[in-house]
């Protein structure tokens, strides 16, 4: 019985923590929103710029709602984002920039399709050995694999170009009517302190693209999370032996999964490949995993939300701390501190997915896997 | 053949190296339960402690295996300042925190960047080399059996076989030693027979971040010093902790040999036809290291579990 009274306790306890966190949440994006509009008004962000910013954000959250499929869905632990994320640039960069050593010419679009292809074939690849494995041997075996293929960009210069990189990539839209010619055709607007030229009509093309990507992602992934598909994986998050016990195949729902988060990252690759215009295996280094994983352990494991905001705070981190002119020391000491505060200080993340009927071990061990 | 005896010479220096860092990584495996990913740049701390020492203090006194007693003192600051920041890390982050084995993991990961942040704010990101004069290759072993290596690649294999010979004595003649099996082997029941099992796992990072410090200390002599250059090797070190089973420090340590070989033989696969560059020297071994935890997870020298 006295249990029973600690355990509503510690319940409202968490509640009235969430809801502070998302006040503390709502104020922090408030304040940025308010500072870039300000820095907007008086010319010190240039409407590119501001627009570049999202899209780098969306970019990451792109990257952390795939982990989030992984690692707060399923509980797999893969530290091989970074594979998928220069996978996804590579490919479509290889099949249609000029400087590719490779033969064919086709159209970014096409790109994207090889794309999808390469990375479902790299997920069972990288899959198919480690998923059967104990946790914390697939993030060694998953992070040993992204460095295998790493070496592999690195070095075969007849196919990738190796570390002198790829140039002479396109836009994505290339070919295609009105939107392949939109940044030059636009006219330039004057507006006093800012000119919106060429380069603002490309960054919001740019923009607009993966925005496209990620919310196309983040609708595709809720619905996935509420359909009978989401509480399977759930319950193996859980529970293994209760999913197995009703019949599941957890191997095969693991690989869905892993399938599934793999071709997100490969959308933030895409963006990536296709808005720099120019690729080295620098995109296949491993730190953009350990973003990754930073931003869905920030927004909470298991919350596609969190992970978008996550995502925004990374961009917040490494951009700000460029803008502020401090060195990359500073941008490595500050993402360590906050990892290391988060796990210390609210393991379940910012903005934690809110509760919903499931096995009550699905909350143990800090993280919450509604 | 001199061509085979130069790789096996090459690999046993390499797997020196190795073996000091693999020996701290399995020691922190099977007593703290968790992947430390901040070891490779504990060895980096090391590495540094020894720049900055060797600095200071200058190459004097006389020489061992060509290395003035300077390095030798440096050796040591590298090892105490790598135990002193891995027992400070212990007891300021990962004693507090409440949370599995892989909060544990993700929690290094953070350590690891902040070690890695402040060498480099010291430091910068060039590379550095120790002030200590580069040496030709032993004359009398090349003209004898064509192997070519230097008095410091021999000091690199000697002093490692030392320090893993005296943490073989440690472990099984020590009463610490015993009581750090015990601790390993099931932590409650080492509490319950009385082992102070706090004690013993300072001593385990003491132990563990001591030879991850040498072992950094070495790598800068036997390569150069960068700020990622124990982060670079993390994963080899993994691979041959893995390979001899995690947990097990003798498996590490046997782990450590195969994978330093297997490293430094790479170029055979040349000199018989097969074009592997030794650029995917690393790769072979993550290969391995995924090939072993498919057919036997518990590792060559591990026991059962998994």
């Amino acid at each position: 019985m006295a249990d029973e009274t600690q355990a509503t306790a510690f319940e409202a306890d968490d509640r009235d923590t969430d809801a502070l966190a998302e006040r503390v949440v709502t104020w922090f994006i408030g304040l940025v929103v308010a500072a870039l509009l300000l820095g907007l008004a008086v010319g010190l962000v240039s409407p590119a710029y501001l627009l570049y910013l999202v899209s780098l954000a969306a970019m990451f959250g792109l990257l952390s709602l795939g982990l989030n499929v992984q690692w707060g869905y399923t509980g797999l632990i893969n530290f091989s984002v970074a594979a998928f994320f220069g996978i996804g640039a590579y490919i479509p960069a290889l099949l249609s920039a000029s400087g590719s050593p490779l033969p064919w010419d086709v159209s970014p679009i096409l790109g994207l399709f090889a794309a999808i292809v390469v990375v479902v074939l790299l997920a069972l690849a990288i899959g198919i050995p480690t998923l059967s494995l104990r946790e914390d041997y697939l993030a060694i075996a998953s992070l040993g694999l992204a460095e295998v293929v790493r070496l592999f960009f690195r070095n075969q210069q007849n196919w990738t170009m190796g570390t002198s990189g790829l140039g002479g990539i396109p836009t994505f839209f290339e070919g295609v009517p009105f939107l392949g010619t939109f940044a030059q055709e636009m006219p330039t607007v004057d507006l006093g302190i800012y000119t919106l030229g060429f380069q603002f009509w490309n960054s919001l093309l740019n923009f607009l693209l993966v925005a496209a990507f990620a919310v196309g992602v983040y609708l595709v992934l809720r619905r996935v999370h509420r359909s009978p598909w989401g509480r399977i994986l759930r319950t193996i998050r859980s529970d293994e032996e209760l999913a197995e016990a009703l019949g599941k195949n957890t191997f095969s729902f693991r690989m869905q999964a892993f399938v599934i988060g793999s071709v997100a990252m490969m959308f933030a690759g895409v963006f990536y490949a296709y808005s720099n215009y120019y690729l080295t295996p620098g995109i296949f280094n491993p730190i953009y995993t350990f973003y990754a994983w930073i931003a869905v352990i920030l927004g909470g494991s298991g919350s596609n939300r969190g992970a978008l905001f996550g995502g925004a705070v990374i961009v917040f981190i490494t951009e700000g701390t460029r803008f502020l002119g401090l060195g990359a020391s500073f941008r490595l000491f500050s993402v360590g501190l906050l990892i290391i505060l988060i796990m210390r200080f609210r393991p379940q993340g910012a903005l934690p997915p809110k509760k919903e009927l499931i096995w009550p071990s699905a909350h143990e061990g800090g993280e919450r896997s509604e | 053949m001199s061509q085979l005896l130069n790789y096996l010479a090459n690999g046993l220096v390499f797997s020196s190296i190795i073996v000091l860092g693999a020996i701290g990584l399995s020691l922190v495996y099977s007593i703290a339960n968790f992947a430390n990913f901040a070891h490779g740049d504990t060895m980096t701390i090391g590495a540094y402690t020894g720049l900055v020492t060797l600095g200071a203090i200058g190459a004097a006194g006389p020489e061992l295996l060509a290395l003035p007693m300077g390095f030798y003192l440096a050796l040591l600051a590298g090892m105490v300042v790598a135990a002193v920041v891995a027992v400070a890390t212990h007891y300021v982050i990962y004693k507090p925190l409440d949370t599995d084995s892989i909060g544990m993991l993700i929690t290094s990961i953070g350590v690891a960047f902040v070690y890695r942040a402040g060498v480099q704010t010291q430091f910068g990101t060039d590379f550095r080399e120790f002030d200590i004069t580069i040496l030709r290759p032993v004359g009398f072993i090349e003209d004898a059996i064509g192997v070519t290596i230097t008095l410091h690649e021999l000091a690199i294999v000697i002093v490692a076989a030392v320090l893993v010979v005296a943490l073989h004595v440690v472990l099984q003649y020590t009463t610490l030693g015993r009581k750090m099996r015990a601790t390993a082997d099931n932590e409650e029941l080492a509490k319950i027979s009385g082992i102070r099992t706090d004690r013993v796992i300072t001593s385990m990072w003491v132990i563990g971040a001591g030879l991850a410090g040498a072992g950094g200390v070495f790598l800068g002599l036997y390569n150069q010093l960068s700020p990622r250059m124990g982060f670079n090797l993390l994963l080899v070190v993994f691979a041959a902790v893995i390979l001899g089973g995690i947990g097990s420090v003798y498996g590490a340590m046997l782990g450590a040999f195969v994978i330093g070989m297997v490293n430094q033989l790479t170029p055979l696969f040349t000199d018989y036809g097969i074009p592997i560059e030794t650029d995917y020297a690393n790769a072979i071994a993550f290969i391995i290291m995924v090939l072993v935890l498919l057919v036997r997870p518990q590792g060559i020298a591990g026991e059962g579990g998994g």
